[in-house]
């Protein structure tokens, strides 16, 4: 796999691009500055400035417009993902095949809601609970949240609707493609009842301006046709149309600031061209994932914080989680042609549960998935070769897959950290990685990888295939929200326990990780802390 | 150490030996020369911009026709046995960044999609909404929708439910 952090990607040579989109705002009038517009960076901009509040949003990456994107896996790799340089460390696989990549994620204007598949399940009621939930589980750094369910079903109502999830508030399913009927059909022998085509972020018809799914099976690239929501087709433009939205692109953000009261009050970032600027202040908002954020954060060090900014707990970059993951690829005597049609439009909640006589705490769900031929070689079995490979390879037309998506334990050991030598194109640290599965996601793993051995062998399959995690799509935790100062790095709306008018606005916050994909939630998340900030402004609070 | 050509060239024997070696290491019945010959070229012009990658894979190559058993070199040898002799250097550097390359050439490549049932980038032609993405006939079309009989799903099991009294940390 390319990825070799010098290699700039094509995107950043794009003649469309502008130094900036929407308001033009002076670097020394203080405003709210997002940084990251992704699900969480990209929806605070829409709400906040749909409500007048003047944004400034520092994007890494460019913008990217659907007519940019491509229908080929290696050609939209190069074009979108992170490739800044990174490491991973630890005992995992994905330290050994993939040593410079630990996260697939998007740099681009509408970050990874842009390559994001689009499942929109919400997290239950336990899973904000955890500690009290799961109990004590050795070498796991559980804590409950300090919100609950409660808190966030309004939001969750709101996020719902702003995606245009399939089967909520009226949306209808999408139909079924030839891996779900595998998929449903399996799940339906072995006696799952918990399954459908959704909840899923694309239109099964024309919804909010943009048109149905044309099932063209190019979710992960960014999708053409824009009927799959994402921040870079439906926040984006909405913020920069108010007015009141100053966005960016390749601005990378380098540190915030803060005044002598501690209060945040600027941004300094890197532009294309290698440009230091600073952005004033008067909150500041950290939406750049997981890695990003933390990194950020600890790059941010200073004589009233010199662990890191909001570091005080110690917390910052820790309890990183990437999800269970594992995915089955299994092969059949007729034609699947998986890669036709919505890439994750099949989901099993069956086993989304807190049952601990099978063996472990907390729950995954089993989401369809395809591959191309190129990311199923590269990815099937990284570094594999020779028949048992080939065999693999020679099924694709008969092969169907679905993935593996579950809790993972937060622990304290993994963690992003920034490394002692390695920096990145600007001379930056570059963030190392550390991961090593607790053995509550090994036992789960083992779990899902039975059942869906099931589920297919019982339509028929005459082999499978299990593929370890990938490098991570799903990165969570290492900025947590906590009800104590101590345990974490942020309050219950996510405003740092240290840092006044400091925002973690992303999937970092996330004290759990639960069994659903993270963007619906890191949606409500940000749709509310929107709110709050609006109303903390309004008198005068931040 | 066998003489290395200084012109940053793989000679024709090589490639060939490269060939033959990508044909062993991912066996399709089903492919002609051609994907194993671009690959061996993308390999082959990855190589040419790294110096410490060209000798190896120069090195490596010859290594391989030394192991080989008979005149033909490598690539003289049958499926079984040129499998054997990739197996004892599984673990060399030339071969992993064989490897590495090749995973990545060989089906990135537009015939072996072909090959392998695959119908690649669709946007232009609409998508696979009316090109077979529900075509499969021998399962019946299941419930698109979310369940909704009796059935509850149990979020948390009897078992699992925390004492009413507890709060965090006690009972573990």
């Amino acid at each position: 796999m390319t990825t070799d952090p010098n290699q700039r990607s094509d995107a950043d040579r794009l003649p469309s691009q502008q130094d900036h989109y929407g308001a033009s705002i002076d670097h020394d009038e203080p405003v709210v500055v997002i940084v990251g517009s992704g699900a969480g960076g990209g929806t605070l901009a829409y709400e906040l400035t749909a409500k007048g509040v003047p944004c400034v949003v520092l994007e890494a990456g460019p913008y990217l417009m659907p007519e940019d994107y491509h229908n080929d896996e290696w050609a939209s790799f190069q074009q979108m993902a992170w490739l800044d340089a990174r490491t991973a460390s630890g005992p995992y696989r994905v330290a050994r095949d993939f040593p410079n990549l630990p996260a697939w994620v998007v740099k681009a204007v509408g970050g990874s809601t842009t390559h994001w598949s689009g499942a929109t399940p919400r997290f239950r009621e336990h899973e904000f609970r955890t500690r009290t939930y799961y109990g004590e589980v050795e070498g796991a750094n559980l804590l409950d949240w300090p919100i609950g369910l409660a808190d966030l079903e309004p939001y969750y109502d709101r996020a719902e609707r702003a995606i245009g999830s399939t089967h909520r508030h009226g949306r209808p399913p999408l139909p079924a493609n030839n891996n779900y009927k595998v998929f449903a059909n399996g799940a339906e022998k072995i006696g799952y009842k918990f399954y459908a085509t959704g909840p899923y972020g694309t239109n099964a018809e024309p919804y909010d301006g943009r048109p149905a799914s044309i099932q063209d099976g190019f979710n992960f690239q960014g999708d053409k046709s824009t009927a799959k929501w994402s921040t870079a087709v439906r926040e984006i433009p909405r913020a920069v149309a108010t007015g009141k939205c100053d966005l960016r692109p390749s601005s990378q953000a380098v540190q915030v600031t803060h005044d002598a009261s501690g209060h945040v009050n600027a941004v300094l970032y890197v532009d294309g061209a290698g440009n230091l600027h600073r952005q004033a202040a008067t909150v500041v908002c950290v939406a750049g994932n997981s890695i990003e954020s933390p990194r950020l954060l600890l790059m941010s060090a200073s004589s009233l914080h010199p662990d890191g900014l909001a570091n005080g707990s110690g917390q910052v970059g820790r309890n990183y989680m990437r999800h269970l993951t594992g995915s089955v690829y299994a092969r059949f005597e007729q034609p699947v042609h998986m890669y036709r049609g919505e890439t994750m439009a099949g989901i099993v909640a069956d086993e989304a549960r807190q049952d601990t006589s099978r063996g472990f705490v907390g729950g995954y769900y089993l989401e369809t998935l395809s591959l191309g031929p190129a990311f199923l070689a590269a990815f099937a079995d990284p570094g594999g070769w020779g028949p048992d490979f080939t065999d693999v390879m020679d099924a694709y037309q008969n092969t169907a897959g679905l993935w593996i998506v579950g809790e993972d334990m937060p622990q304290e050991q993994n963690r992003v950290t920034l490394h002692p030598s390695v920096t990145d194109q600007w001379g930056l640290p570059a963030s190392d990685v550390w991961f090593a599965d607790h053995a509550n996601d090994e036992a789960m793993r083992a779990h899902g990888y039975s059942r869906a051995d099931l589920m297919y062998e019982a339509v028929g399959a005459v082999g499978v295939h299990h593929t370890p995690p990938y490098p991570a799509t799903h990165n969570l935790g290492t900025c947590r929200l906590s009800a104590r100062p101590e345990d974490g790095v942020a309050d219950g709306w996510g405003q740092a326990h240290e840092v006044p008018g400091l925002f973690i606005s992303d999937g970092s916050a996330m004290t759990s990780g639960a069994a659903a994909n993270p963007t619906l939630t890191i949606v409500a998340l940000a749709i509310r802390q929107a709110e709050f900030i609006a109303d903390q402004l309004g008198k005068g609070g931040l | 150490m066998p003489d290395t050509s200084t012109d940053g060239g793989v000679d024709a024997a090589q490639r060939r030996a490269l060939v033959a070696l990508l044909r062993a290491a991912y066996p399709h019945a089903r492919f002609p020369d051609g994907p194993y010959e671009r690959t061996a070229d993308a390999i082959i012009g990855q190589a040419q911009g790294d110096l410490w990658h060209r000798l190896q894979l120069s090195e490596g190559l010859a290594t391989l026709d030394g192991r080989a058993e008979g005149d033909g070199g490598f690539a003289g040898l049958d499926q079984a046995a040129a499998l054997s002799v990739l197996r004892e250097i599984e673990d060399a550097p030339f071969f992993r960044f064989i490897r590495a390359a090749a995973v990545v050439a060989l089906y990135d490549d537009a015939e072996v999609h072909e090959l392998l049932g695959y119908g690649g980038p669709s946007f232009e032609q609409g998508g696979y909404l009316h090109r077979g993405f529900d075509d499969l006939d021998w399962l019946p079309t299941p419930r698109v929708e979310e369940y909704d009989g009796p059935e509850q799903l149990v979020e948390v099991a009897p078992d699992d439910v925390p004492a009413p009294t507890s709060t965090q940390g006690a009972s573990a």
